[in-house]
């Protein structure tokens, strides 16, 4: 495989991955507003669910990795496992935060299960192998294709889109659905929005739910791809850069979450380019740090609803046309599209 | 029997623990700001400190050089930053995704200056003292000292809240802050005197810490912070008395319970009592209502 060929496949891999994720995140905070800060979980989850499940039982393994059950299950499955265990955790993450929580109470119990998963996770070794990780993941179909590892690497690619583009029409449908709408409703007003009979709750868990088997779908994804998987992947750090790309794309807009990723990614792959070749390498990841840092300061100050923003939903309330320029009239100043302001989508 | 001198070890945890979570309740309770760079700004102090140390700076330099260091790099975000922002009309979310990359960006700029490794203060620890008997508690001149800064912090905070007329005006300004400044409350210098003395306690923390676990990188406030937010919300935000009892309570627990778990699992029995109390009271055990504060527009 040539280099431009790695280069190109695994830069797309990576990408398709990530904007899976960030739209994942984005069902569950642009469109419902919940304050997870926890959702790296998710993605890891589904990262060592497929592990496990494509690595064939421990005492096979000749690196001496430690892990539990293990199995080689044939290739879709481990990915749609990783799904489904991820999707319990989003159920788990929806159950614990309950509606009516302070925002930044949300955000500290999810930080806090994020360091404990974290801390477990590295401690205890026969999970996951610890510190170091789990590694010599196979590609699935590797050896059934019968393609060159280049030919392999761009099917794998077409397939990671593939998957993003079901996701996305599956995430696209369920936002203009009534039930999108009830969950929008309760983002911009969870009272009224009880009161005109949405169940909350309901909305909370379906969102997470979705939201979090997308995470799990795409750490399986890049997991199978790129062979490895350990605590270093998965700090709380990767959650907030994922919220930096919503910021920067644009809160609740699809299309803008993916401007997002790519621009976050931009500067993550290829920021380095722009540097002199001199500096030290710790040097170097560390200027990428803070230039996503100052960039999403940058877009909270300057353009909060961020590049894309949401788009503001007009529902005709009925079909005569003066109610309805009436009802529109009436409309009190558009909340969509303009995240972070005080006071509202609060609570 | 090894309890005894692990509630000797967990009196020391408690010390530190309890210097910084006094810190950040009162930052948290008076500005209702949950500044996660709190952690990152300790271990800035802990990295002046190291300077400081290297250059011949003993132990009553580098703590004076800390707290220094906590005060200004505090000031510093609150102005430069965070009040900024919350005059923009920023929501609490918001505020926090602002300190974290505030957090991030200072650990990267550690990084950069220092590099990835560990590094470790130079502080002789002084003479042992032994209480209890020789299979009693086993303390060092320098844990005595760190001991002693708690008890003087928790005291000084919990008095200057009380009773002087700073403290009764930034208990006005936590409470109600519209309220207070039409009472005539000076709010923007009473909130940088908040950032001051919580800067102050939370660079004495960062050099305890440093000084207490040896070996330190520019991530390890960020992993303490965790422990600062359980002893917080465990005494309730804004009450340094409780944040001292729970930094007791969970320097002990988890000392004590590295006897029983594998010492790299000990602080998630904090974590665990922590998580606990934020689902089931997410005021915290003593807190009187603190749910919906706002936070002052200055």
């Amino acid at each position: 495989m040539s280099a431009i060929d790695l280069y190109a496949t695994t830069l797309l891999v990576y990408f398709g991955v990530d904007v899976l994720a960030a739209w994942g995140l984005n069902l569950q905070y642009g469109l419902y507003g919940m304050y997870n800060f926890a959702f790296i979980l998710f993605q890891s989850a589904g990262a060592y669910t497929a592990a496990i499940l494509a690595l064939g039982h421990p005492s096979n393994q000749f690196g001496g990795q430690q892990y539990f059950f293990g199995a080689s299950l044939p290739f879709p499955l481990p990915i749609i496992v990783a799904g489904l265990v991820a999707s319990v955790l989003g159920l788990a993450i929806a159950l614990i935060l309950r509606q009516g929580m302070r925002s930044d109470y949300q955000a500290i119990v999810t930080f806090v299960i994020a360091v404990m998963a974290l801390l477990t996770v590295s401690a205890i070794i026969p999970l996951f192998n610890g510190q170091a990780g789990l590694s010599q993941v196979p590609q699935p179909l590797a050896s059934a294709l019968h393609v060159s590892s280049a030919g392999y690497a761009w099917i794998y690619v077409a397939f990671v889109a593939i998957v993003c583009l079901i996701s996305y029409v599956i995430i696209r449908r369920l936002m203009g659905s009534p039930l999108g709408r009830a969950v929008r409703a309760v983002r911009e007003n969870a009272n009224g929005a009880a009161a005109l009979g949405v169940n909350a709750t309901w909305c909370r868990i379906v969102v997470s739910v979705l939201g979090a088997a997308m995470a799990g779908v795409s750490g399986a994804l890049l997991v199978e791809f790129i062979g490895t998987w350990s605590p270093g992947s998965w700090s709380y750090a990767e959650t907030l850069v994922i919220f930096s790309a919503i910021i920067v794309g644009g809160v609740g807009n699809n299309i803008g979450v993916l401007i997002g990723v790519f621009v976050t990614q931009i500067i993550f792959a290829e920021g380095s380019r722009f540097l002199p070749t001199s500096l030290p390498p710790n040097l170097v990841g560390s200027l990428q740090w803070i230039v996503i840092g100052v960039m999403t300061l940058a877009f909270l100050w300057f353009r909060p609803q961020g590049i894309v923003p949401e788009k503001r939903y007009c529902v005709p309330a009925a079909p005569a046309g003066e109610r309805r320029i009436a009802a529109e009239q009436a409309e009190p100043a558009a909340v969509a599209g303009r995240p972070f302001v005080s006071g509202e989508g609060e609570q | 029997m090894l309890i005894v001198p692990a509630v000797g070890f967990g009196l020391a945890t408690a010390s530190y623990v309890a210097l910084a979570s006094v810190g950040f309740t009162l930052q948290a309770g008076v500005t209702n700001i949950f500044n996660f760079a709190y952690g990152d700004i300790m271990i800035t102090a802990a990295f002046v400190a190291y300077v400081v140390n290297r250059a011949g700076g003993g132990l009553w330099e580098i703590l004076i050089v800390g707290a220094a260091t906590g005060a200004v790099v505090s000031v510093a975000f609150n102005r430069l930053l965070f009040r900024r922002f919350v005059r923009h009309g920023i929501n609490p979310f918001g505020m926090l995704i602002v300190t974290l990359w505030a957090g991030i960006i200072l650990q990267n700029i550690l990084l950069a200056l220092f590099g990835p490794q560990f590094f470790s203060l130079s502080v002789s620890s002084g003479r042992l003292f032994d209480f209890f008997g020789p299979r009693g508690i086993l303390l060092t001149s320098v844990q005595i000292i760190s001991i002693g800064l708690a008890v003087a912090a928790v005291l000084i905070v919990a008095i200057g809240l009380r009773y002087t007329r700073v403290g009764m005006a930034m208990r006005a300004l936590a409470t109600n802050p519209n309220l207070a400044q039409s009472s005539g409350v000076p709010a923007r210098k009473i909130l940088d005197y908040t950032w001051v003395v919580s800067g102050i306690f939370c660079g004495l923390g960062g050099v305890v810490l440093a000084l207490a676990t040896g070996a330190f990188e520019q991530t390890t406030g960020e992993e303490f912070l965790v422990i600062i937010f359980a002893a917080t919300v465990l005494g309730g935000v804004g009450r340094p008395v409780g944040a001292a009892v729970a930094s007791l309570v969970l320097g002990i627990v988890i000392e004590v319970s590295a006897l029983f778990i594998p010492p790299s699992l000990k602080e998630l029995v904090a974590f665990a009592v922590l998580l606990a109390v934020l689902v089931i009271r997410p005021s915290g055990l003593f807190s009187l209502a603190k749910e919906g504060a706002e936070v002052a527009v200055v």
